[in-house]
Parts: C-alpha cells; sequence; structure tokens
C-alpha cells in the first residue's frame, strides 16, 4: 500500500468522523459511523491483519444495528 | 499488451453488462425483494425518478445481487482462480441468507461472473482490472445521478416485459 | 514483535495463525494492483463527498453502497490470497445488512 492510498483511507476516515460529528440527522449520523468503519478497514488489511479485519467487518455493523434498536426504543 | 486503461474499460463494459443483465433476468425491479428497497424506491422516484429502477437500486443497496456477486467473483478469481470465484459464490449465497433474500441473483451473477473473469484471464486482462471495472460500473449505475439512472433501468425493465 | 516471541517459546504458535503475510510463499500485490486499488480510492473518496452533498437521507445509501463496494475492493486487492476475498466479502456483506436495516428502520418495517 503505498501512501496516496493510505492518506486517501486518512481523509474518508477524518472527513466521516467530523460528517457523523456535525449532521442533525441520526440515519445519516449512522450512516456517517458507517463511513469511518469503511475508512479504517483497508488500513487494517494492508498490514496483513485480514482476520483481524473480517473480526471488524462483522462488529461495526452489528454496532451499528444495536444503536438504531435502541434509539428506536428511545423515541416515545 | 493491451494498454491498462483499454483493459479497464473493456473489463468495466463486460462487467456492466453481465450485472445489469442478471439483475433484469431476475427481475430485481418488479418488487421490493428486500423491506429496504421500498424506502429507497420512494425517495428516488421523490426525486424524478422512474418506480422500478429506483426499486432495482433499492435492491441493489439492500441485498447482495449480481452486483456484488460480480465484484467478489472477480476478487476470487484475483486470488485463487477458478476456485477462489467459486468461494465467493458461496460467500455470496450465505450472505444472501443473512440480508433475509429468498432470491438467486447474486449466486448467479457470482458463478457467471467467475467464468467470464478467468475467461478474460487468459484472453490478456488481469483479474485486478475485472474489480475496478465492477466498482466503475456500479459507479455509473449508483453514483452519478439517480434520477437518469433509474430512468435508464425503467427503460430496459420495459424492455423486458 | 517477532524477536520477543522468538525468545519465549511458548508464544510462536500465534505467528502460524496470523494472516497470510507471515508465510513466505506470499508476495505483495503487483504494479496493476496497486493502480486498481489506488482508483478504488479516488472512487470511495468521491463517494463520501457525495454522501456530505445529498439533502435526503435515503438517498444517501446509494452512494454508501459505491463506498462499500470500492473499499470492498480495495481489501481484496491489497492481499492476494483468499482470505483477503473471504475479508472483502464480509466486509461488503456487512456493509449491506446495515444499510438494509437502516433503509427498513426509516421505513417504520421490520425491528432486529
Amino acid at each position: 500500500m503505498n501512501l496516496l492510498l493510505a492518506g486517501i483511507c486518512c481523509l474518508i476516515t477524518c472527513i466521516g468522523g467530523v460528517y457523523a460529528g456535525t449532521v442533525r440527522d441520526p440515519y445519516a449520523k449512522l450512516i456517517g459511523i458507517g463511513v469511518i468503519g469503511g475508512g479504517v478497514m483497508p488500513l487494517i488489511v494492508a498490514r496483513g491483519y485480514a482476520d483481524v479485519a473480517a473480526a471488524l467487518a462483522l462488529i461495526i455493523p452489528l454496532s451499528t444495528i444495536f444503536i438504531l434498536q435502541v434509539c428506536r426504543k428511545g423515541e416515545p | 499488451m493491451i494498454p491498462a486503461f483499454l483493459q479497464i474499460a473493456i473489463a468495466a463494459l463486460s462487467c456492466w453488462i453481465l450485472f445489469i443483465t442478471v439483475d433484469i433476468l431476475w427481475a430485481l425491479p418488479r418488487e421490493g425483494g428486500v423491506v429496504g428497497a421500498k424506502a429507497i424506491a420512494a425517495a428516488i422516484e421523490r426525486g424524478g425518478g422512474h418506480i422500478r429502477g429506483g426499486t432495482m437500486m433499492g435492491n441493489i443497496v439492500s441485498s447482495p445481487d449480481a452486483s456484488a456477486g460480480t465484484l467478489l467473483a472477480a476478487c476470487g478469481v484475483y486470488s485463487g482462480g477458478i476456485f477462489g470465484g467459486l468461494l465467493a459464490t458461496v460467500l455470496v449465497y450465505v450472505g444472501n441468507r443473512i440480508c433475509h433474500d429468498p432470491g438467486y441473483a447474486g449466486t448467479t451473477g457470482c458463478f457467471l461472473a467467475t467464468f467470464m473473469v478467468y475467461i478474460g484471464t487468459q484472453l490478456g486482462i488481469a483479474a485486478e482490472f475485472f474489480v475496478i471495472g465492477m466498482v466503475i460500473a456500479i459507479l455509473t449505475i449508483q453514483g452519478v445521478s439517480h434520477r437518469h439512472a433509474s430512468r435508464f433501468l425503467g427503460l430496459l425493465w420495459r424492455l423486458r416485459q | 514483535m517477532e524477536a520477543a516471541s522468538m525468545s519465549e517459546g511458548v508464544f510462536v504458535l500465534p505467528e502460524y495463525l496470523t494472516g497470510p503475510f507471515s508465510s513466505p510463499l506470499l508476495q505483495s500485490p503487483g504494479e496493476s494492483a496497486e493502480l486498481a486499488a489506488l482508483l478504488c480510492g479516488i472512487i470511495a473518496l468521491y463517494a463520501v463527498i457525495r454522501i456530505m452533498l445529498e439533502p435526503d437521507v435515503m438517498r444517501k445509501l446509494p452512494f454508501l453502497n459505491v463506498f462499500s463496494f470500492a473499499i470492498a475492493g480495495i481489501m481484496a486487492l491489497m492481499i492476494p490470497h483468499p482470505l483477503g476475498t473471504v475479508a472483502a466479502a464480509a466486509y461488503f456483506i456487512g456493509s449491506t445488512f446495515e444499510s438494509n436495516a437502516l433503509a427498513s428502520t426509516y421505513a417504520g418495517g421490520v425491528d432486529e
């Protein structure tokens, strides 16, 4: 993985983080969390940790779905 | 030795034709195969698109269909030849069941794409160019203009009927 | 990390179980794979910018799908081993499942 691709993935992660932090709509926030997770995955894979990446690829969407359930129950 | 950008163009075109043909044949625009597709179809229609094209785009988002199958087949052939592609077919089948999709569009798309990518590698187009070609193909459908893409898919759906 | 593992014999075993790069038979991705991965990265960045600029929240989901395609492509290209394909497939299926849950919850549909 060359420096440019690693820089692009870091930029994607930062943009996703800032976007998720500043937007108001709850569904857009969850999409922002998905972008953060997606930006981080190539950086993990580039070191050879394919199994860690596969585990995270299951954990991050499941956490997003649990947040969705919590927010759903929080509404009246 | 074919120049790189020509290989990418040929790979993108063949991936585009394959996944649109398999999806239209499996009647993805007809109804919502999964529940989430209806919400996306309604939002695309609100923006001025075609409801059938929007349903197909919603089905592409909500469940692994032939587009995902083609991408994973290309990744499989890149890493392990034909057996890598068949491994990808099994993974796409499992993914379809996880996303509560009863159809077989993804599995057949992945199966056919395995052979398409393998024949491509024998003809001189490297497997990694099929990966980037598939990403470019899905970009033209879902990443540029939803209105025009859904109208185009609606036109193709009318041709099928 | 390798030096510490070699001095303590019982910790050698995890080294055999780590990813494919621990095997000397695997080479790093070639030139064309690096080019393809870079193009996928540019498409991913474009998709993130379109996600931010889109006003309607349900219409952000197709752009998120393009982003997932590009990231799965990068992950599969970085490791020329079937384990890379499995990781890319796991990421793509997870992202699709999450988009499906978002869209169906927005529509007031099935709760998981």
